[in-house]
C-alpha cells in the first residue's frame, strides 16, 4: 500500500513538471528581435560591452576561470581582439568560444566585426 | 537436519546405489530455493557523466562533488586546463530501496537539476531468473543563467529541459558489467529553427574490475539526431577513466570531451572533440552517509 502511494505521488509530481513542455525556438518566438540587427550604431559601450557581459565575462573576468584571457576593461579587450575574432567565429586554429554555451548570434558577430573594422574605438 | 539425515540414511539403505537421483531430488525439495540478487553492477550511481543502474538504498544520503577542468589542449600556460574548473554539487537520497531522488547545481549555465530513479527489474538468479537490471530515470534541468536579451519577453518555461532514460544493465561476471541507456532529452527553447527540441541518444557504458578497489570505466553516448544542423556543432560524449573506492568514498577520475555533468548538458551540448584534444580531466567524489540505520543490511 505504502509502495503504491509513493509511486502514485512520484508520478503525479513528475507529470506536473512535464505539463510545461514547449517546442520553442528563438527565431520563431521572437521574430521581431531577430530581424533587426543594428549595424549602424555600433559602439564599444553600447554594443560590445553588453555582448561581453552576457556571453564572456562569466569566465573571462578573473584569471582562474578565464584561462588568462581577461575582458574586463577596454584595454584588455583590445589586447585580445584578434584572438577573440577567431574564437567567436569558431575558426580552426582558435579555441571556439563561448565554451559549451553555443555560438554567439550572427548579429553579435557582425557587430563585433563592424567595431573592429571601425578601429576599435572606445566610444 | 536430524530428520534430513534420517531420510538420507533410510533412503540409502532401501535404494542402495541407484538412489543417487532420488536423493538429489529430496535434498532439493527440502531446501527452498532463494533469489540471489546481483549487487554492485557498478561502483557508483554514475558510470562517469551519466547514471548507472546503481542507486542509494533506503535511508542513505550521497553527497557528490564533481569537477571538470579545462581542455588538455589549452597548453602548459593554463596547466593543461587545470587553471579552469567547473563544479557540480549534488545531494542524493534513497527514499525506498527502489526509488532514489537527487538535486544538484552546476556552475555550467548556472543550472539546477532534480531527478528520480526508479528501479523496475533487478538482475537475479536462483528462484527468480532475471538476466538484466532495469531502471527508469527522469530528470529536470533549470538553467538560471541570465537571458542574453533582457528586453524581450522571457518565459520561465524556456529555462527548462527534461530527460528520460531507461537504464538496462547486466553484470556479466564478477569483473565485467555493461549498460545500455536509451535517452530522450527535451529542451523547451532552442536557438534556431534547425535545432531540435527533442534529442534521442543511445548510451553505452562498461566497467572492468581491475582490483578489489579499482575499476576501469568507459561511457559513450551516440546522438541519433543529425549533428551538423545545430547552431553549434555538437559531438558524441566519450569518457574513459577509473573508479577508486577508499572506505566510504568513491573517487571517479577520468577524461571526457564533455564539460557538462548532467544529462541535459552532455547529451546535445558537448562541443569538445577528442581528436582535437578538447579533453577535460574530471573527477566525481561520492561520500555516502547513513541517515536511517537498518537492523540488517538493506536488501537493495
Amino acid at each position: 500500500m505504502k509502495r503504491i502511494l509513493i509511486s502514485l505521488s512520484a508520478i503525479a509530481i513528475f507529470s506536473l513538471i512535464f505539463v510545461s513542455c514547449y517546442y520553442d525556438n528563438e527565431e520563431a518566438l521572437y521574430p521581431a528581435l531577430n530581424n533587426t540587427c543594428d549595424t549602424t550604431n555600433v559602439t564599444y559601450s553600447g554594443t560590445i560591452v553588453p555582448i561581453l557581459n552576457n556571453s564572456c565575462l562569466t569566465c573571462h573576468s578573473k584569471a582562474s576561470t578565464g584561462g588568462s584571457i581577461l575582458l574586463n576593461t577596454y584595454d584588455e579587450v583590445v589586447a585580445s581582439a584578434p584572438r577573440l575574432t577567431g574564437s567567436i567565429k569558431q575558426l580552426s586554429g582558435y579555441s571556439p568560444m563561448p565554451k559549451n554555451g553555443g555560438k554567439l548570434k550572427s548579429c553579435s558577430i557582425a557587430q563585433w566585426d563592424i567595431w573592429v573594422r571601425k578601429g576599435m574605438l572606445n566610444d | 537436519m536430524k530428520r534430513l539425515s534420517l531420510i538420507l540414511f533410510l533412503s540409502l539403505i532401501s535404494l542402495g546405489i541407484f538412489a543417487q537421483d532420488d536423493l538429489m531430488n529430496l535434498v532439493n525439495q527440502s531446501t527452498p530455493k532463494e533469489i540471489n540478487y546481483t549487487t554492485a553492477t557498478f561502483k557508483s550511481t554514475r558510470i562517469m557523466n551519466g547514471h548507472s543502474i546503481e542507486r542509494m538504498p533506503h535511508g542513505q544520503l550521497d553527497v557528490r562533488i564533481s569537477h571538470r577542468f579545462g581542455t588538455l589542449n589549452s597548453g602548459g600556460y593554463n596547466f593543461f586546463g587545470l587553471d579552469q574548473s567547473n563544479i557540480h554539487l549534488g545531494l542524493e537520497y534513497g527514499i525506498t530501496n527502489w526509488l532514489m531522488v537527487g538535486v544538484g547545481r552546476s556552475e555550467f549555465e548556472k543550472t539546477f537539476d532534480g531527478f528520480a530513479k526508479f528501479s523496475i527489474l533487478r538482475q537475479s538468479t536462483g528462484a527468480k531468473n532475471m538476466p538484466v537490471s532495469v531502471s527508469v530515470l527522469t530528470s529536470v534541468a533549470l538553467k538560471t543563467l541570465k537571458f542574453t536579451d533582457q528586453t524581450r519577453t522571457n518565459y520561465f518555461t524556456s529555462r527548462l529541459a527534461y530527460v528520460g532514460q531507461i537504464l538496462v544493465a547486466r553484470k556479466i561476471n564478477e569483473a565485467f558489467s555493461v549498460q545500455l541507456t536509451p535517452s530522450y532529452v527535451h529542451r523547451n527553447l532552442v536557438a534556431t529553427e534547425l535545432d531540435p527540441n527533442d534529442i534521442f541518444a543511445l548510451g553505452a557504458g562498461a566497467r572492468v574490475k581491475l582490483t578489489k578497489r579499482v575499476s576501469l570505466n568507459g561511457e559513450y553516448y551516440y546522438i541519433a539526431n543529425p549533428k551538423t544542423y545545430l547552431s553549434q556543432q555538437v559531438y558524441n560524449p566519450l569518457s574513459v577513466g577509473f573508479d577508486i573506492e577508499t572506505g566510504g568514498h568513491v573517487f571517479q577520475l577520468f577524461f571526457t570531451n564533455s564539460l557538462g555533468m548532467t544529462e541535459k548538458q552532455f547529451i546535445g551540448g558537448t562541443t569538445g572533440q577528442w581528436k582535437k584534444g578538447d579533453i577535460h580531466f574530471g573527477f566525481n567524489i561520492s561520500r555516502v552517509f547513513t541517515l536511517v540505520k537498518h537492523q540488517k543490511p538493506a536488501n537493495y
